[in-house]
């Protein structure tokens, strides 16, 4: 009797905690949903070759255009500017924790960018906008107060912990045999990093990047502050943006009723936001996922 | 014997090795001959691996290692050798195979390459993978990965690895220790050949492996050398009651 | 050759060294910049930081403005967040290592919860907009802040307390389920309390980044002029980096000095938390 009263409540444990486990499935479910009812409601009324291939965004204005191709510019500005900041600086400052600094260093030198990787967003966005941007027009005077650039090298900044730190991993994690197996033969540290480390982590260090540029289209903060609201297809950094993610602080700063079309154009943005860090994702964690199995 | 160095290419002169004030090697002093094998034997954790990696300065990289006393290479102490330039005359073969995650050709030229080697590669690259008496295995795939070999192929292209460098010390480090019994053979095949040219260390546990291939033994016990001498010597006649329990497996 | 050998090794080293002094200054490079950044942002904040600054509610006049409801706010929505995340977020992760049996749908669930864990903060936003302030008529209250928020931290606290689980040593497990133990009795007597400096790390750094966390809270509509403190979940509120994010939108100098010493309290809370992170790390490893 007590013995099936305990399987029963263990059975009802267990059902418990897959439920739990379950909302995290739930939450991507939904997520898909909501974003296909909005977007199937504003591509209705938005034809979709208008609104991939438009040139114009203008859905709070008239005459009323919905081309997404100034924000997509807008993004990627920001992503190409983050990206020359932080994986050359994260991938040096990776050999260098992995391979030259002591223990006593690394043990330094991680929380540090713990630290830094846990600064708040809109803690970038006010850095960038009050001691980024004056910098930059003392240089270039044109610049614009909301400019990419500013944005662009305060994203770097704020994914540049992350890129150094999964790349330190992905150095670790190649075996110190093949360094010793290198220096035997009377290479340089020089040599045995760049021809036999490196290239050895090459899918973890390229897996880091992915993940860096899926962070820097999604970031939202820095950018809504710092890189401006205009939609802007252009390729200047000194000139005001606006990104996916501003767009959509943008909107949803103002009261908008649910139902309108502009209403909807956030989903839609959304949308195209969440597929193309989803693809960034998933491939950057199966590179991981082949990295590990080759290693373990 | 001590005091005839005629043919001693590298002569350890009162060596100890600490790690973090730790002592591992103790007052060891050993002649290594030319074009001879030398091995080292011990029980685990008798400082004969520690010894061994000295010789190269391959303990530079761990934190907290340093030696004392001298060891001679021709006419320069290895202390103050360039470890680089010190490494490329005295190649290493490691307990583990360890290729680099590269083509068979890449792994045997990459030696030469970084040491700005300009003759004909393929020509340097044969002829070590015959000395290593893995030439005729791997003739027809030298592009494939070296990570798709057997581990006793592994480490024979290992051992081809270190001979493109042409060294003139060949270290050796437990290198059948990883390895089947076949495989086992067949480098030790390999090196009685390779002493023609070159001068072998080889620590090794295994007691009938050193007395199978080597000239000269040393017997290292808790970091002090108890005995060396010719192999014959020390495996049937030891001077020391220690080495007789030893090479007779009565401890251990 | 010897002597061609020799300049080329002189060489090599000069590159080499040239490489490593490369790396070295580009480290410290990273760290100075995170100096520079603490600093810049918390220097001009510095003079407004005072019991007045801590005590007031928002103001159009920057000498009478304070974060008294934001601080209210983000205590709140923390408190809630991790009423609900924690529990669910841990439990999720006994199941993935203890019960669930490995296979396609055990896979499933684990790669999207890595997954989720990438997608932008906004998008949890707009489905925090969506299904709760909408869809289920909660309105800009805390309780649609807190859901939204911890939908945003679950991936986080699950990895890391199944990474926690999963270096409990199997030993343990078995040794308990020897003397008749049930699953959730071993689970509950063994491999939680073994687990749990890492699971408290992984909860620590959860909830920080639900303290900083912004875009998601505009996007359900946090308030930014809020004069009074929330008294229950169905209050409206607003939270300290809503108050920063506004403060810092706005082109007076003054209103960035406040912007400023907002940021401070809100590092000063961040920083305190990472600390007890790693602190209960270290006592965990030794």
């Amino acid at each position: 009797m007590k013995q099936s009263h305990i399987r029963y409540s263990e059975k009802l444990l267990e059902i418990l905690f897959f439920l739990c486990a379950a909302i995290s499935v739930v939450t991507t479910i939904a997520v898909i949903v909501v974003l296909a009812v909005e977007t199937y409601g504003f591509l209705k009324q938005v034809p979709v070759t208008e609104f991939l291939f438009g040139t114009l965004w203008t859905p709070l204005l008239e005459p009323k255009s919905y081309g997404l191709l100034p924000l997509l510019s807008g993004t990627m500005l920001i992503v190409v500017g983050a990206s020359l900041v932080a994986l050359p600086i994260g991938v040096a400052s990776a050999v260098y924790l992995s391979e030259y600094a002591s223990d006593k260093t690394r043990r330094m030198l991680k929380p540090v960018l713990e630290v830094l990787a846990g600064i708040p967003t809109v803690v970038y966005g006010f850095f960038a906008l009050t001691f980024v941007t004056p910098i930059i027009k003392i240089f270039l005077p044109e610049t614009h107060v909301f400019n990419a650039a500013s944005a662009a090298i305060v994203v770097g900044i704020m994914v540049l912990p992350m890129v150094a730190s999964l790349c330190d991993d992905a150095l670790r994690a190649v075996p110190a045999s093949l360094r010793e197996g290198a220096y035997s033969l009377g290479a340089t540290s020089f040599e045995v990093t760049t021809r036999v480390v490196l290239p050895a982590g090459l899918s973890g260090i390229f897996a880091a990047f992915v993940l860096a540029i899926s962070r820097a289209i999604g970031e939202t903060m820095a950018v809504t502050l710092a890189a401006g609201a205009t939609p802007n297809l252009t390729l200047n950094p000194l000139e005001s943006i606006q990104t996916m993610t501003a767009y959509i602080v943008q909107v949803s700063l103002g009261d908008t009723p649910a139902g309108t079309l502009t209403y909807q154009t956030l989903f839609a943005v959304a949308a195209v936001l969440f597929l193309i860090t989803l693809v960034l994702n998933i491939a950057a964690n199966s590179i991981m996922k082949r990295f590990q199995e080759v290693y373990e | 014997m001590q005091d005839d160095k005629t043919g001693v290419i590298l002569d350890i002169d009162d060596v100890c090795i600490s790690y973090s004030g730790e002592l591992a090697v103790r007052n060891v002093s050993l002649p290594i001959y030319e074009k001879k094998i030398t091995a080292i034997i011990g029980p685990s954790g008798c400082g004969k691996s520690t010894l061994l990696r000295s010789l190269n300065r391959m303990n530079d990289f761990i934190p907290g290692c340093e030696l004392t006393g001298t060891v001679t290479f021709g006419d320069v102490n290895l202390v103050n050798a360039d470890p680089v330039d010190l490494r490329r005359r005295i190649g290493m073969v490691f307990q583990r195979p360890n290729p680099f995650p590269k083509s068979i050709h890449r792994n045997v030229a990459w030696g030469p390459t970084i040491n700005g080697f300009s003759g004909d590669m393929d020509e340097r690259v044969e002829k070590a993978l015959q000395q290593a008496a893995l030439w005729d295995e791997v003739k027809d795939r030298l592009q494939d990965s070296a990570l798709n070999l057997s581990g006793g192929q592994q480490q024979r292209l290992c051992i081809a690895r270190a001979l493109a460098m042409e060294p003139e010390i060949i270290l050796m480090d437990e290198p059948c220790s990883a390895l089947d019994p076949v495989s086992t053979a067949r480098i030790e095949d390999l090196l009685f050949e390779l002493k023609e040219n070159y001068t072998i260390v080889i620590v090794t546990h295994n007691m009938q492996q050193a007395a199978r291939v080597s000239e000269y033994t040393a017997f290292l016990e808790n970091g002090v050398l108890v005995e060396y001498g010719d192999t014959e010597d020390v495996f049937t006649n030891p001077r020391n009651q220690r080495t007789e329990d030893y090479v007779t497996g009565r401890f251990g | 050759m010897s002597s061609s050998a020799e300049s080329n090794l002189a060489w090599r080293h000069r590159k080499a060294a040239v490489f490593k002094g490369f790396c070295l200054t580009v480290t410290g490079l990273a760290v100075v910049i995170l100096v520079v950044l603490l600093y810049q942002v918390s220097v001009i904040g510095l003079p407004w930081l005072d019991g007045q600054f801590l005590s007031s509610f928002p103001s159009r006049f920057p000498e009478k403005a304070g974060i008294k409801s934001a601080l209210a706010g983000t205590l709140w929505l923390v408190s809630m967040t991790a009423m609900i995340a924690i529990p669910v977020g841990v439990l999720a992760a006994v199941y993935l290592e203890e019960y669930a049996r490995p296979g396609r749908v055990t896979e499933f669930i684990n790669i999207n919860i890595a997954n989720l864990a990438g997608v932008p903060s906004i998008v949890y936003g707009i489905l925090g907009l969506a299904i709760f302030v909408r869809f289920f008529a909660l309105e800009r209250s805390v309780i649609s802040g807190a859901l939204t928020m911890s939908l945003l931290i679950l991936p986080v606290i699950i990895i890391a307390a199944k990474e926690a689980i999963r270096a409990v040593p199997s030993s343990l497990r078995q040794a308990a389920y020897a003397v008749g133990a049930t699953r959730w009795q071993v689970v509950k007597a063994h491999v939680l309390p073994s687990a749990m400096p890492g699971i408290l790390t992984g909860i620590i750094l959860a909830l920080s980044r639900a303290i900083g966390e912004t875009a998601p809270l505009i996007m359900i509509g946090a308030l930014t002029y809020v004069t009074f403190i929330p008294e229950g979940p169905m209050d409206e509120f607003t939270a300290l980096p809503i108050q920063i994010f506004n403060w810092t939108s706005r082109p007076q100098q003054e209103f960035h000095e406040l912007a400023s010493a907002g940021i401070i309290v809100l590092l000063v809370v961040l920083l305190m938390m990472n600390a007890l992170a790693v602190y209960i790390r270290n006592r965990g490893t030794r």
